[in-house]
């Protein structure tokens, strides 16, 4: 709680958002406020179709919302941008382009110089166990392989705020644990500010420093959980993590609000 | 049993099997042909003449000139011809289409205009392009223009707005501006759609091209056939259709090759992680 003083890196501000026209369209977020303290990682869960995707894109910047205010540093945020970074779903790479152009790809948006793009275009890709996809095209690689790719397109901008919006949702099982590790490292050691959407809750008591819990729709906010940061048990593997008393206990916490909402809708 | 079955289907062998099948019913055809005609003469040669005499006046129309030029002649000036038409047709149409499909403002603006005029047959331009152009290159290719620009213009649309919009999305996080989205994420994901109105835009103008070239013009393939029949030559008709029809096979094949090769990304090499 003593975060909560120090001015959020990203707060949303009552936002709300309508699909259509205001009363006659969809309402899929109904004022909503939240706010990433800097080096914080987030969690947001919910019931499918509660508004998940749209809170984070209108935090993205990638949609007005109907109401409300999107904050970065305290200052309205303005249009999209690398400095908030966001990792799809669908992981949304370019498929005409290879790894390295596409990870490459911000950098050049951003006119910084070819010596550096290389530079640290081959430190993600140390980073992010890709040195032999270099020169691939999207098609040639696995899902996780092209999540792991997108996931560096966004690193490499060094972004200060990384929006994820379900980003192993399409991975099969193993991949998605071997991730959730690797990402689970990377906050540990670059404390990046993250907001990460997703459907499982124990993705979501694994990784985030808080969890929070969103009604089926129009999503609101339920419930904010906080869960011990950089505890012991978090620096392990998932499965050693999720047999931790500490760890079942907020799984079956987020769990029975997650339901509520599912069985109510 | 099973396995084995999905290997086949793999296997080179079996890719060659469709060319192997196409030579084959050609190759029956020119049997049937040659039987028909100069084995058995059921058919009359001034109705259908035999491949051997098609072959000859192939051969002659190569090095004597008819009609004021040989075949090469007439080919040349079909192809040059063709191409201004088609050339212009993507040059302008694919810029259009993108356009269509990425400023509804523009869209909305020109699209009533385009959907009238392209209800309009190629033919019925020919009059109009007889007077502004006279007996000219220029009548031909903008007959072929007219016949080859929608399919460049649909298509293009189709391919953008076929394009996910997440790329795009994931392209303006990333800093970029409407010009590099355009250049470096959309037209390369519509370019199959882009390929596919080009084959179609150049079938079309080749099309148009021959049907201009028998109304009006001193050379040209259509030309050559329209003269074929003005002197009872019916081998020379034969000569002619069968060029045209061949020359469609080869650029189009071209144009298929080039695809493969100015679209890498589109066939995956092989898989290289487990
Ligand atoms: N562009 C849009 N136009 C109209 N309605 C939309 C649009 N985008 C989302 N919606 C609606 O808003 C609601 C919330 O959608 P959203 O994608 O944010 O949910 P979600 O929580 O991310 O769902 P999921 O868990 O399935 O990803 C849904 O009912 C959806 O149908
Ligand atoms: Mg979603």
């Amino acid at each position: 709680m003593q975060n909560q003083q120090s001015t959020p890196k990203l707060e949303l501000r009552n936002i709300t958002k309508w699909f259509g026209p205001k009363d006659t369209g969809v309402c899929a977020v109904d004022n909503c406020s939240l706010a990433v303290q800097k080096g914080e990682f987030i969690c947001v869960v919910g019931p499918s179709g509660c508004g998940k995707s749209t809170l984070m894109t209108v935090g993205a910047g990638l949609e007005q919302p109907t109401e409300g205010e999107i904050l970065v540093d305290g200052k309205p945020a303005g249009p999209p941008g690398p400095q908030r970074s966001v990792v799809f779903q669908k992981f949304a790479l370019f498929p005409s382009e290879t790894v390295a152009q596409n990870i490459k790809f911000g950098l050049q948006m951003c006119g910084v110089d070819a010596k550096e793009q290389e530079r640290r275009l081959v430190e993600q890709l140390k980073i992010m166990k890709l040195e032999q996809f270099r020169d691939a095209y999207p098609s040639e690689l696995s899902g996780g392989m092209q999540q792991r790719v997108a996931i560096a397109r966004s690193l490499v901008m060094q972004p200060e705020i990384l929006l994820m919006d379900e980003p192993f949702g399409a991975l099969d099982a193993q991949t998605r644990t071997i991730l959730q590790e690797e990402v689970q490292r990377l906050h540990r050691e670059h404390h990046y500010t993250v907001l990460f959407i997703t459907h499982s809750v124990e993705e979501a008591v694994y990784l985030g420093d808080r969890v929070i819990v969103m009604s089926r729709r129009p999503g609101r906010i339920k419930k904010e959980i906080s869960l011990p940061r950089d505890v012991v048990w978090k620096r392990g593997d998932i499965e050693v993590a999720a047999e931790h008393p500490d760890f079942i206990a907020a799984r079956r916490e987020i769990w029975a609000l997650v339901r509520e909402e599912i069985i109510a809708q | 049993m099973r396995i084995n079955f999905l290997n086949r289907t793999r296997s080179s062998d079996s890719s060659r099997l469709p060319l192997i099948y196409g030579a084959g019913s050609l190759l029956v055809l020119l049997i049937l042909w040659t039987l028909s005609t100069s084995v058995l003469g059921w058919i009359d040669p001034m109705t259908l003449p035999s491949p051997a005499e098609v072959v000859a006046r192939f051969g002659n129309l190569i090095v004597e000139p008819f009609s004021g030029s040989t075949l090469a002649g007439h080919v040349g000036a079909s192809l040059y011809r063709w191409a201004l038409g088609v050339g212009a047709a993507v040059l302008l149409g694919v810029p259009v289409g993108i356009l269509f499909a990425w400023l509804p403002g523009f869209r909305a603006v020109f699209n009533p205009i385009f959907e009238v005029l392209r209800y309009i047959p190629p033919f019925a331009w020919v009059p109009i392009a007889i007077l502004w152009f006279g007996a000219s290159t220029a009548t031909q290719a903008m007959v072929v223009f007219i016949a080859a620009f929608p399919a460049c213009v649909i298509n293009a649309q189709l391919g953008v707005q076929q394009v996910d919009p997440i790329l795009v999305r994931a392209a303006r996080v990333l800093g970029a501006g409407q010009g590099a989205m355009l250049r470096r994420v959309v037209v390369p994901v519509a370019a199959p759609a882009i390929f596919t109105g080009l084959r179609i835009a150049i079938s079309n103008g080749w099309m148009a091209l021959v049907g201009a070239e028998l109304v009006v013009g001193k050379v040209g393939l259509g030309f050559l056939i329209s003269q074929g029949q003005n002197n009872d030559s019916v081998s020379t008709i034969f000569v002619g259709i069968i060029a045209i029809g061949s020359l469609g096979v080869i650029i189009d094949t071209l144009l298929q090759r080039s695809e493969t090769v100015l679209l890498p990304w589109r066939k995956p090499r092989a898989q290289r992680d487990g």
